[in-house]
C-alpha cells in the first residue's frame, strides 16, 4: 500500500533560489574521526542551514553532537540515535550519517519539548513545534520530528505537533532507535543530548517538499474489532484475548507462544494494520504479556478502531522502498529532486537482513545517481499528508526535496 | 481480503473514542474523532466561543466562527477548500468536522448526526470529569505547597529545620549501615552580621542563597544540605568515621577561603564555623544536631574559619557553662560584679592621673573572677549591658568621691564598653542620668572602645557618640592598633586617647618594628592633638622609651595590677600626696 501527498499548498511558480542537499557518512569507530569524516562530505557545499545527525548509540553522542555543533557553526543542528543508519551507498550499524541542507532557498529553525515517560510526549511535541511560529516563512514549509521511540504512546506527537501546525503544514520525522536494545533512545538539539523528547525542524523553502509512504504489507485476515485497548495495550479483538488470536492466526512456534525474546523476534515481522477511511496504518507489535494475554505496541490501537492482521514478503517490501522515493518526486510539481531523506522502521531492516536483500533495498532504481539519499532506521515514522493522524510503524517514509 | 465498511469502523471508533479514560480527556477526544473520520479539522463551538479545536490556526478560527450561523459547507482557506460537517449538541453547542479533497458522504453524515446525541453526553460527562480532575489536582497542589510552605527554606530553596529533622530521624532510623554512619555538619557562617551591614539585606539573602548553592555543589548526592535559620546551615551525610567528615568540612571551608562569592558584581569573602557530630546508637535527631551546634560552637570560641568534632566533654562545658550564666544573671542584682582599678600614670612625673575601670566577680565559690572568665557567658546571655552599667555605676561612684576629697585635682576614669552598650539607643542617657548622680565630671570620663567596634558599628553608635561628645564625655581608642586602623575614624569622633596595644609595648627596645610603630602612633596622635595610654607597661626600659618617645601616659604591672576599690583609693592618694603642689589637668 502506498500514499503520496502533493503538499496542501496551492500551485506555484516557484524559482528556487540556490538549495541543497548534502548526505555523508562515515564507519570509523573514533568518534572525532567519524565527525571529520562525515562533516567533511556535508562542508564542501558550504555552510548548512541544518544538519541532521542520525548515529549509532555505540557512540558517544554527546561527543559527536558537541563536535558536528562546532563544526557547522551558525547552522541548526538536530539528531538521534538510531536502530542503523542508511544511505545511498550502503546501510550500516554502529555507524553516523549526516543529512544536511543549505543555500539561500532555505530556511529553518528548530526547537525541542522535554516529556517523560508517565506524561509521555504530547506537549514535548507541543513545545517543540512551536518553532514553527519562528520561521521566516518561504513558500513550501513543513516540519520535521525526532522522538524517543521509547516513551509513551507515539501518536501523542503527531498529535501535540499537529496542535500546532495545523492542517497547513505537513508533518515527518520518526522515532529514534537504539540499536535494538530498546533500553534508552537519545536526541539531540543543538549540541545538547536529550531523552524523552522530541526536537523539530521548521523548514521553509523556496521549493517543494513532498512526501511519500509505502509500507508493503497486505492484510492477512479479516478484518476485526478493537475491543479493549488503552493506549498501547491492546488487550482484546473480537472480545478475544488478543495475544491469542494474533498467535494463532499466524500460527506461532511454540516458544514465541512462552518466551518474550523468541516472541520478539517473531512479531517483528507480523504487523498489526488499523483501518483508515482510505488506507491501512501499520503498527509495530513489540512484546506480548503472557499473563494478561495481551500485546505491546509501539503507538495507539484505538479501540473501536477495525484491526487487521498483516503480512509481508520480502519483495512487497523491496518494492515499497523502491517507490517511495518516486512516490515522493511525483509530488513536487514537476520539478526534480535535489536530495531524499528516508525513514524506514527497523523490522523492515530485519525482514530483508534475514533474507540478505537488504542491500538491494537501497538501489532505488527510481532516484538519479547524482542525488543524495540518507536516513535512518527508526522505531517509528511520522508522516501527516492527509487526516490529522500521521503515526506509522513498519512503514518507509520519504522526504523529497526539489 | 475485503475492507471493513467504513460507515461501521467510523462509528465504532468514534464512539469507542468518547469512553477511554483520560487525565486530557476532552482533547484527546477531539483528536480521537479527527483521526476516525479522517478529518484535519475538528472543533466544539459553544456560541461563538470555540471550545477546542485542532488543525487551525487562529486566524482560521475566526473564519470557522463567522461560518458558524449558516452552517457552511465549506470553508476556504489558504491552504485549500475545507468540507465541513456540523454535527448539534447540546443547546448551542457544535461539533464540526473539517475535511481536505473529499467532502463527507452521506452515509458518514448520518452517522455523524446519529452519535450527536452521544457525543453530547459524553462531553458533558468528560466536561464533569475533567472539572472534578482539576478540582483534585488543585487540592493536590495546595497540599504539596503546604508541605512545601512548611519544609522548604524560601529564601535558598533548601530543606528547613523541620524537613532535616524528618531527614535525620529517616537517616538514624535506618542506623549504622554499609555506606557508614550518619553524620551533621553544623555550618555557622562567620562574619555574615557584618556583611549584611555593610552591604544591605539584599545583598545578604543573595549571599546566602550563594552559600546554599556552594554546599550543594561540594555535597555528595545522597547527603542533604539545609538551612537552619540565619547564617546556619546544616548538612547531613554518611561518612566512614570522623576523618571523612573532617575532610568534608576541611573542603567546604577551603571552597569558601578560596574562593569568594560573586553576589550582584561583587566578590564577597566567606568564611564559617563547623561543628562535626557521628551518630550514636542513642541520638535523637535533636540531640544529634545539637551535638554538631556544640562543636560548632566550640571551635567558633577558639577561632573562626574551622572545625571540630564532638566529644562529650563539650557538653560538660556547655552545663557549666548555663550554671555560670544562672550565677552571673543571680549575681549582677546583688553586686558581685564590681569594679577594680588599674593605675594610669603621668610618663613625665610618674604620679596617678587616673584609672581604667575593670570588671569582676566576686564568686561566692569560685572566689574573685577575671573578665576572661565570665564576659563571654555576659555575652551570650545579652547580659552585657547590665554588666556594663553595673561597672559604669560602681566606678564612676568611687571614682567620683575620690575627686571630691581633694577639689580640683580630678582623675580620668576608662571604662571598657562593648558593642553592644555603645549600641544601645538609652546610652548616653544613662551616662546622662549617672553623671548627674555622681560627683564625677564628664571631662574626667573616657569610654573605651576597640576601633574594630567603631568601624563596625558605625551607623547605630553615631548618633551615641555624639550625644557623647555633647556631654563631654571623650572616647579612648583599646588595643590601638591591632583592628581595623582607620584614620578617619579618630577625626570624625570625639577621640580623646589612643590606648597602644601591649602587643607593640612588649617589643620595645628589641624588635625595631615595634619602636617604629609605637613611635609612629605616638607622633600621629599628638599631632592630632590626641593624647596616647601606652598599655602593659611592665619595665622601667619600656618607661622609658615611651617617655623619650613623648608618650602622655603609662599604664601597665610597673604601676600596680588592677585592684580593689580601697587600696585604688589609696594608691591614688598616696600618689596624690607626692605631688602635692603639680596641679594635674584631666582635660
Amino acid at each position: 500500500m502506498t500514499a503520496t501527498s502533493p503538499g496542501l499548498h496551492p500551485p506555484q511558480v516557484s524559482q528556487p533560489g540556490d538549495r541543497w542537499v548534502k548526505v555523508s557518512g562515515s564507519t570509523l569507530p573514533d568518534d572525532d574521526a567519524a565527525v571529520d569524516e562525515a562533516m567533511a562530505g556535508i562542508l564542501s557545499s558550504g555552510n548548512p542551514a541544518l544538519t541532521i545527525i542520525y548515529c549509532s548509540p555505540a557512540h558517544d553522542l554527546t561527543r559527536i553532537s558537541a563536535r558536528v555543533k562546532r563544526a557547522v557553526g551558525a547552522g541548526e543542528v538536530i539528531g538521534c540515535s538510531t536502530a542503523g543508519e542508511l544511505s545511498r551507498s550502503h546501510p550500516t550499524n554502529g555507524g553516523l550519517l549526516i543529512w544536511a541542507i543549505g543555500g539561500d532557498g532555505f530556511r529553518v529553525t528548530t526547537g525541542f519539548g522535554l516529556g517523560t515517560p508517565e506524561r509521555g510526549l504530547r506537549d514535548a511535541a507541543h513545545e517543540a513545534a512551536l518553532c514553527l511560529e519562528r520561521v521566516e516563512r518561504r513558500q513550501h514549509t513543513i516540519l520535521f520530528l525526532l522522538a524517543d521511540g521509547l516513551c509513551g504512546d507515539q501518536m501523542e506527537v503527531v498529535r501535540g505537533a499537529y496542535d500546532v501546525a495545523g492542517a497547513g503544514v505537513p508533518l515527518i520525522g520518526g522515532c529514534a532507535g537504539d540499536d535494538m536494545a530498546l533500553q534508552s533512545t537519545r536526541q539531540i538539539h543543538e549540541g545538547t543530548l536529550l531523552t524523552h523528547a522530541v526536537v523539530a525542524a521548521a523548514i521553509s523553502s523556496d521549493a517543494p517538499m513532498a512526501i511519500g509512504i509505502a509500507h508493503g504489507w497486505e492484510p492477512l485476515s479479516q478484518p476485526m474489532l478493537v475491543t479493549e485497548s488503552r493506549g498501547t495495550i491492546l488487550t482484546s479483538l473480537d472480545d478475544r484475548p488478543a495475544l491469542d488470536v494474533y498467535l494463532d492466526a499466524h500460527g506461532a512456534p511454540p516458544e514465541a507462544r512462552r518466551d518474550g525474546k523468541a516472541f520478539f523476534d517473531f512479531a517483528h515481522t507480523r504487523p498489526l494494520g488499523i483501518a483508515r477511511r482510505n488506507r491501512i496504518e501499520i503498527r509495530y507489535v513489540y512484546g506480548a504479556d503472557f499473563e494478561k494475554r495481551s500485546l505491546s505496541i509501539f503507538a495507539e490501537v484505538p479501540q473501536g478502531a477495525m484491526a487487521y492482521l498483516m503480512k509481508g514478503s520480502c519483495n512487497s517490501v523491496l518494492d515499497a522502498t523502491a517507490e517511495v522515493c518516486a512516490l515522493a518526486e511525483s509530488s513536487l510539481e514537476g520539478l526534480p529532486a535535489r536530495g531524499f531523506m528516508l525513514l524506514e522502521c527497523v523490522a523492515r531492516k530485519s525482514l530483508l537482513d534475514a533474507a540478505g536483500l537488504l542491500e538491494e533495498s537501497l538501489r532505488l532504481p527510481t532516484v538519479r545517481p547524482e542525488v543524495s539519499v540518507g536516513g535512518f532506521y527508526t522505531y517509528g515514522e511520522i508522516a501527516r499528508t492527509e487526516g490529522s493522524g500521521g503515526l506509522h510503524n513498519q512503514t518507509v517514509v520519504a522526504l523529497a526535496i526539489a | 481480503m475485503s475492507p471493513a465498511p467504513w460507515s461501521l469502523h467510523l462509528l465504532s471508533e468514534v464512539l469507542a473514542a468518547f469512553t477511554v479514560g483520560s487525565p486530557n480527556a476532552l482533547r484527546d477526544v477531539v483528536s480521537r474523532v479527527a483521526e476516525a473520520v479522517d478529518a484535519e479539522v475538528t472543533a466544539i463551538l459553544r456560541g461563538e466561543r470555540i471550545l477546542l479545536c485542532t488543525g487551525l490556526n487562529r486566524e482560521e478560527q475566526q473564519q470557522l466562527i463567522a461560518a458558524r450561523p449558516q452552517r457552511q459547507g465549506e470553508l476556504d482557506l489558504a491552504v485549500g477548500q475545507l468540507h465541513l460537517f456540523w454535527v448539534p449538541l447540546d443547546g448551542d453547542e457544535l461539533l464540526v468536522v473539517g475535511r481536505f479533497r473529499e467532502a463527507y458522504d452521506l452515509e458518514e453524515r448520518a452517522l455523524l448526526r446519529a452519535m450527536g446525541r452521544s457525543i453530547q453526553l459524553s462531553t458533558q460527562v468528560l466536561a464533569a470529569v475533567k472539572a472534578e480532575q482539576e478540582a483534585m489536582r488543585a487540592e493536590k497542589q495546595a497540599k504539596e505547597a503546604a508541605i512545601r510552605e512548611a519544609t522548604i527554606d524560601h529564601l535558598t530553596g533548601l530543606p528547613n529545620r523541620r524537613l532535616v529533622l524528618r531527614q535525620l530521624a529517616e537517616r538514624l532510623s535506618c542506623g549504622r549501615s554499609r555506606s557508614g554512619i550518619p553524620a551533621v555538619l553544623f555550618i555557622d557562617l562567620d562574619r555574615f552580621k557584618q556583611i549584611n551591614d555593610a552591604h544591605g539585606h539584599r545583598v545578604g539573602d543573595r549571599y546566602l542563597q550563594e552559600v546554599g548553592r556552594l554546599l550543594r555543589d561540594l555535597i555528595r548526592s545522597d547527603d542533604l544540605v539545609g538551612r537552619l535559620s540565619g547564617d546556619e546551615f546544616v548538612v547531613l551525610t554518611t561518612t566512614s568515621g570522623l576523618q571523612e567528615a573532617g575532610d568534608l568540612a576541611g573542603r567546604i571551608l577551603w571552597h569558601m577561603h578560596h574562593q569568594p562569592l560573586r553576589v550582584g558584581g561583587r566578590r564577597l569573602p566567606s568564611s564559617a564555623s563547623i561543628g562535626i557530630a557521628l551518630a550514636t546508637a542513642d541520638d535523637t535527631p535533636e540531640t544529634l544536631l545539637e551535638n554538631a551546634d556544640l562543636a560548632m560552637y566550640s571551635i567558633k570560641e577558639r577561632r573562626a574559619g574551622g572545625y571540630a568534632c564532638f566529644d562529650q566533654t563539650m557538653r560538660q562545658q556547655v552545663r557549666e557553662r548555663a550554671r555560670l550564666e544562672a550565677e552571673l544573671r543571680e549575681g549582677l542584682p546583688r553586686g558581685q560584679v564590681l569594679a577594680h582599678f588599674q593605675p594610669i600614670v603621668s610618663a613625665a612625673h610618674g604620679g596617678v592621673v587616673g584609672f581604667e575601670a575593670l570588671a569582676r566577680w566576686q564568686h561566692p565559690r569560685h572566689g574573685l573572677l577575671s573578665p576572661e572568665r565570665f564576659i563571654g557567658v555576659a555575652e551570650e546571655a545579652g547580659l552585657l549591658r547590665e554588666l556594663d552599667t553595673v561597672v559604669m555605676e560602681s566606678a564612676c561612684r568611687q571614682i567620683g568621691r575620690w575627686s571630691s576629697a581633694r577639689e580640683g585635682i580630678l582623675p580620668r576614669l576608662s571604662i571598657n564598653i562593648a558593642a553592644t552598650s555603645l549600641a544601645d539607643p538609652m546610652l548616653s542617657e544613662r551616662i546622662r542620668a549617672m553623671l548627674a548622680d555622681s560627683p564625677l565630671e564628664s571631662r574626667q570620663l573616657f569610654l573605651e572602645i576597640t576601633e574594630t567596634t567603631l568601624v563596625e558599628d558605625v551607623a547605630s553608635s553615631f548618633r551615641n557618640i555624639n550625644e557623647l561628645k555633647r556631654q563631654g564625655v571623650r572616647l579612648a581608642i583599646d588595643d590601638f592598633g591591632t583592628g581595623y586602623s582607620s584614620l578617619r575614624y579618630l577625626k570624625r569622633f570625639p577621640v580623646g586617647i589612643l590606648k597602644i596595644d601591649r602587643s607593640f609595648v612588649d617589643g620595645l627596645g628589641h624588635d625595631s618594628e615595634d619602636d617604629v610603630i609605637v613611635e609612629t602612633v605616638i607622633r600621629m596622635a599628638r599631632s592630632l592633638g590626641i593624647e596616647v595610654v601606652a598599655e602593659g607597661v611592665e619595665t622601667q626600659s619600656q618607661a622609658g622609651i615611651l617617655r623619650r618617645l613623648g608618650c602622655h601616659y603609662l599604664q601597665g604591672y610597673l604601676y600596680g595590677h588592677p585592684a580593689g576599690s580601697a587600696c585604688s583609693e589609696a594608691l591614688y592618694h598616696q600618689s596624690l600626696a607626692g605631688l602635692i603642689g603639680t596641679a594635674i589637668d584631666a582635660g
